[in-house]
């Protein structure tokens, strides 16, 4: 927005979806600043920024970390619509927070009217695997019909936590090159897209 | 004992006039009145007597009284058989009692005037009855039991008194002996005697005539032979008093004898003393001769100088290896000579003095040539080093330890010199200093030279860096410094980046390591060779003084001055100090502009890097902190450095703060992240990575408290100057910002504030979406208000129509002015005003929106519920529904 053109590092916009306390704020937390806090405290919505060197590049990752509990589904149009990519987290002592992984997918792919937008799913908990609720097949049955990567992650123990964002990230950039290779020749392809939200009004 | 011995006489005279004619035997016997007859004087005897027939002896008791008309006349006046006695009572246990009563036929009552007769007749009478009396016996009462145990009363009598012949005639225990004793009068020795004298005159007893004159002829016979003896024994007497006045005779001559042999022995006595006395005075003088020699040899061999040496002092040849331990031996001897430990009476001696004149010579002489030839010697190093070009474009410091090798053989000398001649000394260590200085001065101006000229190579490659980078921006040459926080990015003046940073500490670190060997070398060599570590004596250290009278003065303080291992007069910390200076002042003519080139160098980071302060006050301390010599010249130059740098980071704090301060909000359209907040991200990387495992830490936390809270300050006044923004965006965004920094620091010192930086945040927030939100629906919001305010007046919710201004079709009236279309736009042109009012950097507007939201629908829902509380039935809706405000995200969304 400011007048002068970005010349920084490439931006990349990830949002954490996912039900009410299965973690988004602290995988968020503990990726940017190695912290891991035991007290639960909803969040309502909260924007982080950091600087980042993925593979070599210095680049920037937006994070929006979202509410998960949230009267109206609507409310979340707007910064689903803001995100390049999605962590999409569920507990995996939590079995509806599993089921609940579906409903957002599909927001989130009606929102951004996209089937390829980078999204992974992510279940969280996993150093309490004595508590597991959600078989690990499950959860790959369902990122394989999804055709997304499924992780299990630990914000307590920061397993996978890097693991995560970098992934995300590495898939948001190879999108927006591929946009950009093929903004001529897919032009007409993504007036398509436009034209199909329009006709979805 | 008289008492016994009356009583002894009682019973013998009893026994005599009254019992033995009736063949009777008195046993015991007591003197006794009667106690209820006190008138009555005379004297009774209560006895206990037997009969001595052969057979059986009968006792008995019985009571006698004195005649009253003649003395010696006695009268038997009762007598009772022992059996007729009923009881006896002593009255009581006392010794000293008197008075007994015994029931015969009737109670009598006694009073015994001895308690010793008393007693013995209680005992005897008690042992009369056990032995003779059958059947019932008499009791005895009050009296003590040992009494009637013991066999012989007389024992106890005995055994109180120590009465050695009553004791002595005891010995016997056999009774009827003892009581045949008293009676008998002739021993059984002389009985048989007695009897042997009969037998052989056995017509004694048939003529006593004759046997009487056989006794007395006997009797003459031995008076005659008496008399006979007598006689014989004077003859023998006068015999022997001859004997003895003979024998006083002799001893008499022998005592002349002796007094005349003592005259003698007097007479060699005193002439052996005499002798005595001349030996031991010869034997003095010769001690004395001895001791004379002695001190004599001392004094020679202290003060000779062997010719050799001699030469050597006159004519020293330092050039040669032999030449100058040749003169270091002689010089060494001098030394040993003039200090010799001679009596002040011993050097008044002229041949003394005039030795001592020809040492002094010798020592000036001597004197003169080190000085001279040292002399020539420094200068001729310093020139020669001076002129040796400088080759090296390295940053080294050429090391000097050849100069310290050639001049190591002559340590010696200069020893010497110290303690002989204070003066040359003083002077050659001058010489030293202004030599050797030139060349430190030389090497250090182009080691200083040479980093300096490093450190702006390094500038200006990086400065080609940058002008290759931001071409537009090298142009327009700014003042204000590198990385000054209150002042836009856009606008400092060149900088260095991290890496810069990295190769100038390193270049700090080499000119630092460089420099503390060859300091530390230089010191090294100047303690050993001026021989620094003693202290100089500041009085006159040789006797070569002829003023006799001071020099018992002197010398003592000399000698406690030369040897300061037994530390006289001067505490160990205090020669110390005074080491220390020395070698100090030394250091600072030798190294005269190494601090001044040291800050010089420290100072050209200045200009090419304003964050110099802070790795070089961590460089710097950790170097201070490590010397092991906190006193030394390099230690203290560097410490003095330090206290300059110190000064310079706490200066370069300041300026950043002042910065903050007097910064100016940008000039944009959206205040956005304020640059001092922007700017503090790379501040802070910067200096915990110079900072983040220094000794110093605490000086730059504590800075960060202070620029934090002036951060702080900055943001919340100048967040109501910005014209186009709002200032809780203004604060809201840039203390989400400062938030964010502070997490990612994590210093510790900061968590307070971070914290603070998230309670604004919110606060912000909150009053942001508060504040702007009222605007969709504002008309429908302030008729509500209107209506809480009845409602605090105490108007019922039910009434609140009947009220003119809020009935029903008021109302209505607003409810229409916001057809849905209506809120839609509204709601669309907030979205706008947001966006336009938040900034990319900070990406609120997400969370904005999402609060805003909320917000909306939160007070949808406050007015369709006063909607059915206060206008209940009258079937009043707003012109949407929640489904609608749903919609208008979902569009508004989707339009973006």
């Amino acid at each position: 927005m400011s007048k002068k053109p970005t010349a920084g590092p490439a931006l990349h916009k990830v949002i954490m979806v996912g039900s009410g306390g299965v973690g988004k704020s602290a995988l968020t937390l503990q990726f940017m600043y190695d912290e891991f806090v035991e007290d639960y405290e909803p969040t309502k919505a909260d924007s982080y920024r950091k600087k980042v060197v993925l593979d070599g590049e210095e680049v920037q990752i937006d994070i929006l970390d979202t509410a998960g509990q949230e009267d109206y589904a609507a409310i979340r149009d707007n910064y689903f619509r803001s995100g390049e990519g999605f962590l999409c987290v569920f507990s995996i002592t939590d079995d509806e927070s599993f089921q609940a992984t579906q409903e957002f997918r599909e927001q989130i792919l009606r929102v951004k009217n996209d089937e390829s937008i980078p999204f992974l799913l992510v279940g969280n908990k996993c150093d309490l695997n004595d508590k597991r609720k959600v078989p690990l097949n499950e959860c790959q049955l369902r990122a394989q019909q999804w055709s997304v990567p499924y992780v299990e992650t630990s914000a307590k123990t920061r397993e996978n936590v890097d693991k995560v964002f970098f992934d995300l990230m590495r898939e948001i950039r190879s999108r927006k090159t591929e946009d950009s290779k093929a903004t001529s020749g897919r032009a007409k392809d993504r007036c398509k897209k436009r034209r199909l939200k329009c006709t979805l009004l | 004992m008289l008492t016994i011995g009356a009583l002894a006489n009682v019973k013998h005279i009893l026994q005599k006039e009254l019992f033995s004619v009736s063949d009777e035997r008195l046993l015991s016997v007591v003197t006794v009145t009667k106690t209820f007859k006190k008138k009555d004087k005379r004297a009774c005897y209560l006895c206990v007597v037997t009969t001595t027939p052969i057979t059986v002896p009968v006792v008995s008791l019985c009571l006698v009284k004195q005649s009253e008309q003649r003395e010696n006349e006695y009268k038997r006046k009762r007598s009772w058989a022992l059996d007729e006695i009923k009881w006896v009572d002593g009255r009581n246990d006392q010794l000293e009692t008197h008075e007994f009563d015994i029931q015969l036929e009737k109670l009598y009552k006694w009073y015994a005037l001895h308690p010793h007769e008393r007693q013995n007749f209680l005992a005897v009478l008690n042992r009369q009855i056990q032995k003779n009396v059958r059947g019932q016996r008499a009791e005895f009462r009050n009296i003590p039991s040992a009494w009637l145990s013991e066999k012989s009363p007389e024992k106890i009598a005995a055994g109180r008194t120590g009465d050695a012949a009553l004791k002595a005639q005891q010995t016997d225990g056999e009774e009827s002996e003892e009581e045949a004793q008293e009676f008998t009068a002739l021993t059984d020795r002389e009985a048989t005697e007695l009897g042997k004298l009969f037998s052989e005159c056995d017509f004694a007893i048939k003529d006593a005539e004759q046997f009487i004159e056989q006794l007395s002829k006997e009797l003459h016979d031995l008076d005659g032979a008496n008399i006979q003896s007598v006689l014989a024994s004077e003859q023998k007497v006068l015999k022997m008093m001859e004997h003895i006045d003979n024998a006083i005779n002799e001893a008499d001559k022998f005592e002349t004898r002796l007094d005349s042999y003592e005259d003698i022995l007097g007479h060699v006595k005193e002439t052996m003393e005499k002798i005595g006395g001349k030996n031991a005075m010869i034997e003095i003088a010769n001690n004395n001769n001895i001791k004379l020699m002695k001190e004599l040899e001392k004094v020679i061999t202290q003060l000779d100088l062997p010719h050799k040496q001699q030469q050597a002092l006159e004519d020293p040849d330092f050039k040669t290896e032999a030449g100058i331990k040749a003169a270091i031996a002689a010089a060494q001897c001098l030394q040993q000579a003039m200090n010799s430990d001679i009596d002040s009476a011993l050097l008044r001696l002229e041949a003394v003095q005039d030795q001592r004149k020809r040492f002094e010579k010798w020592k000036q002489k001597f004197s003169i040539f080190i000085s001279r030839y040292m002399n020539n010697m420094f200068i001729h190093i310093g020139n020669e080093i001076g002129d040796l070009p400088l080759t090296s474009n390295e940053l080294v410091l050429p090391n000097h330890s050849n100069v310290h090798q050639s001049l190591a053989p002559y340590t010696e000398l200069m020893h010497w010199t110290k303690a002989m001649d204070n003066k040359t000394y003083a002077g050659l260590m001058r010489v030293y200093t202004a030599s050797l200085c030139k060349i430190y001065d030389r090497d250090l101006r182009n080691f200083f030279n040479l980093a300096k000229m490093q450190v702006s190579d390094k500038l200006r490659s990086s400065r080609e860096d940058l002008d290759a980078s931001t071409t537009s921006r090298k142009a327009a040459v700014s003042t204000v410094p590198y990385g000054t926080l209150g002042v836009n990015r856009d606008q400092w003046g060149p900088g260095v980046d991290s890496a810069d940073r990295v190769r100038f500490d390193a270049l700090l670190e080499k000119v630092l390591a460089e420099l503390e060997p060859i300091a530390l070398q230089e010191q090294l060599f100047c303690i050993n060779f001026f021989q620094m570590d003693v202290i100089s004596p500041t009085t006159k250290n040789t006797q070569t003084t002829l003023e006799v009278m001071e020099k018992s003065v002197d010398m003592s303080q000399s000698f406690t001055a030369a040897s300061p291992s037994t530390d006289g007069p001067f505490p160990q910390k205090r020669i110390d100090r005074q080491i220390n200076e020395d070698v100090r002042n030394l250091m600072m003519g030798l190294f005269d502009c190494l601090e001044p080139e040291l800050v010089i160098f420290i100072k050209s980071f200045e200009r090419v890097d304003s964050f110099y302060s802070l790795y070089v006050l961590v460089r710097l301390t950790q170097h201070v902190m490590s010397a092991q010599d906190t006193h030394s010249f390099l230690s203290m130059t560097f410490a003095s450095t330090l206290v300059q740098v110190k000064r310079n980071f706490d200066s370069f704090m300041k300026q950043q703060m002042q910065s903050i301060k007097e910064s100016k909000l940008p000039k944009r359209s959206k205040a956005g992240i304020l640059p001092y907040v922007e700017n503090f991200e790379n501040f802070a990387q910067t200096a915990e990575g110079i900072f983040r495992k220094s000794d110093r830490r605490t000086d730059m936390e504590r800075w960060y408290l202070q620029l934090v809270n002036a951060i702080f300050e900055t943001i919340s006044e100048q967040s109501h100057e910005h014209p186009k923004t709002p200032h809780q965006v203004v604060r809201m965004e840039n203390y989400h910002h400062m938030y964010s920094l502070l997490a990612q620091l994590k210093v510790r010192g900061l968590d307070g504030l971070k914290k603070e930086a998230k309670v604004r945040y919110n606060d912000a927030l909150k009053a942001y979406v508060t504040h702007y939100f009222g605007r969709p629906l504002e008309k429908l919001n302030l008729f509500f208000e209107g209506v809480q305010q009845k409602v605090a007046q105490g108007v019922k919710e039910t009434e609140i129509s009947y009220q003119m201004a809020y009935s029903k079709q008021e109302l209505r009236k607003v409810i229409s002015q916001y057809p849905a279309r209506e809120v839609k736009k509204g709601l669309e042109n907030l979205y706008k005003k947001v966006e336009k009012h938040l900034c990319e950097e900070e990406n609120l507007l997400q969370v904005v929106w999402h609060a805003m939201q909320e917000e909306f629908i939160a007070q949808y829902n406050y007015l369709e519920e006063r909607i059915q509380k206060c206008y209940a039935g009258a079937m009043i809706n707003l012109e949407f529904n929640i489904q609608d405000i749903l919609t208008f995200f979902s569009d508004i969304a989707r339009s973006h």
